[in-house]
């Protein structure tokens, strides 16, 4: 999939700007707080109709302005438009594809893939296992739409169950522990599809977590992956697993009200040469290994969708060595098409370039092509 | 904007019925003005009668006229098998299929703790009762198969099962006709997780 044209209006510092992009990669290049990383935040809106950072709609806004609208082209077998169109009066945003509009924004998720490689990636290897289990997640749904329907059905099945912990809580009612059951037959049966899943991506993503890994950092090293669940387990015993556990800590649910077992706990280790980084890791080694993930969330993607995703890179070089920006741009040969986004000039000599590459100036909202 | 009075009653009480808009309401209370008045006196009567006649079957809570419903009166369906849905609306749906000679119980919603919807508020004390005291060999659970009837399900079987009594619950997967290739990804995934052998 290829990212042809980009219309921004109102959208942050972007008054009005338009741009045609290059088939492999764009270098987005400018001083801080210029907007070059609107424009990255752009692209990934019109994705996925979400910003990238999580704001709200109305952040994205142009200070000045009631309105601000997004118009994309992408080119794959077929051409497909997509417009955001976001109301300031009546909050609303409106997502159009091909002209017609789209009535629930889910339907467009997946379709577009996009990766991200970006600051708060940090979170990945470093943060809390809730950062681990949303790249996880976020992989998975992007590939399987049954995932993400099971997904949603066990978070719903987890508000339930929690509300019944808290009224059993309070009412001291023994009637409704029968009920309990129910919600907790509910939990097991898709909290073990979740794991089921989660256990063979696991498996497969491994491979590519290697692969990008070697190169980027040619060496010894080797990063590995691991699942927290229930580590090598036979497919059929997770139900039994999963039931054993909920047995063992039912009278501390009971006492504090909340579910305490299941894929929404779980974690995910993520090592080098067999040792944790979120605890050994160098600075060098948890970037590297971040974007190892990234390039390997592209394969992974590419290859099970056979969508070629848009690969979205955000002021990555700056934290970089010589070496290593070098390989990484070596590697980027390889994607297709990305954007990246990068303070200074001057740090770009060692990249590898092609003549069929872009750079584009960004300075206070407008773009120009260099 | 001035519309004579009754006309605009009309139109304001008509778009208060569900997936009825302003412009429908509109057309409906000028086809109605049109028409001729034994149609609109029937039509009239019809409701003031939908109203007035009917009221909920005392032993499986479907609509009904007398007492007890035509369904539960009539001595040629399988009295021995009952299928438990959650609307009175969802007996319709399966009585137009002509395939279920059985009986219904209708529960009157789900399990639902967030919306403080619990066993007590649903018919399965009822449903319980009519197990224990009449002939029945297998309950049919057809329940929508979303979480929270996935969870009302499961309870149902674990109180049922002590019984003595089958319990069994409608398929899941692909409609009849449809296509493969135009179904949605997650419908055709859950298909082959709950495939049949041959």
């Amino acid at each position: 999939m290829i990212l042809e044209r980009l219309a921004l209006s109102n959208f942050r510092l972007h008054k009005n700007t338009e741009l045609n992009f290059s088939e492999n990669l764009n270098y987005i290049v400018g001083g801080n707080g210029q907007g070059k990383t609107t424009i990255l935040e752009a692209m990934y809106f019109l994705c996925t109709t979400r910003s990238l950072n999580q704001a709200s709609d109305n952040e994205a806004l142009n200070f000045d302005e009631r309105f601000f609208e997004i118009t994309g082209a992408f080119r794959d077998t077929v051409k497909n438009k997509i417009r955001i169109y976001y109301d300031l009066d009546t909050n609303k945003k409106s997502v159009f594809l091909n002209d017609k509009q789209v009535n629930r924004a889910s339907t467009l998720i997946g379709k577009f893939p996009v990766v991200t490689l970006t600051q708060s990636d940090h979170s990945i290897t470093l943060g809390a296992p809730a950062d681990r289990r949303k790249f996880v997640d976020s992989v998975i749904s992007q590939s399987s739409e049954t995932y993400l329907k099971i997904l949603l059905d066990y978070n719903r099945t987890l508000r339930q169950r929690s509300s019944l912990l808290s009224q059993i809580k309070e009412s001291n009612n023994r009637y409704l522990l029968s009920q309990l059951e129910a919600w907790t037959e509910t939990l097991i049966n898709s909290g073990s599809e979740i794991v089921k899943h989660r256990i063979k991506f696991i498996k497969t993503f491994q491979e590519y977590i290697e692969n990008s890994y070697q190169r980027v950092m040619e060496g010894k090293e080797k990063p590995s992956v691991y699942y927290s669940f229930y580590g090598e387990l036979d497919e059929n015993m997770i139900d039994e697993k999963f039931r054993d556990e909920l047995k063992e800590r039912y009278n501390d649910e009971l006492r504090r009200a909340t579910n305490l077992v299941g894929p929404h706990r779980d974690d995910f280790i993520f090592t080098i040469n067999e040792h944790e980084i979120r605890k050994f890791g160098s600075q060098g080694q948890h970037k590297t290994f971040q974007i190892a993930l990234r390039f390997g969330e592209f394969f992974y993607l590419k290859n099970v969708r056979s969508i070629v995703p848009i690969f979205l890179m955000d002021d990555v070089f700056g934290e970089l060595d010589t070496n290593r920006s070098r390989k990484i741009s070596e590697y980027l040969n390889d994607i297709g098409q990305a954007f990246i986004t990068m303070t200074d000039f001057t740090n770009f000599k060692h990249l590898q370039k092609t003549e069929n590459d872009l750079v584009l100036n960004v300075n206070n909202g407008k773009a120009a092509y260099a | 904007m001035q519309i004579v009075e009754p006309l605009q009653v009309a139109i304001d009480e008509l778009s208060k019925l569900p997936s009825i808009g302003r412009k429908t309401a509109q057309r409906l209370a000028l086809h109605i003005l049109k028409s001729d008045e034994e149609v609109v006196e029937s039509l009239v009567k019809v409701l003031h009668e939908l109203k007035s006649k009917i009221r909920i079957c005392s032993v499986c809570y479907n609509y009904s006229i007398d007492d007890n419903c035509d369904i539960c009166n009539n001595q040629k369906r399988d009295r021995s098998f009952i299928c438990v849905v959650e609307e009175a609306s969802d007996i319709i749906s399966i009585e137009r299929t002509n395939e279920y000679q059985g009986l219904y119980h209708v529960l009157g919603g789900v399990l639902s703790p967030l919306s403080g919807k619990g066993t007590e508020s649903l018919k399965i004390k009822e449903l319980i009762q009519r197990l224990e005291s009449d002939e029945i060999k297998e309950v049919l659970l057809a329940i929508n198969p979303d979480t929270e009837g996935e969870a009302t399900s499961l309870y149902l079987a674990k109180l049922i099962k002590p019984l003595g009594v089958k319990v069994s619950r409608i398929a899941r997967g692909l409609p009849i006709g449809g296509d493969l290739e135009f179904a949605d990804d997650a419908t055709i995934g859950r298909a082959v997780i709950g495939r049949s052998y041959l």
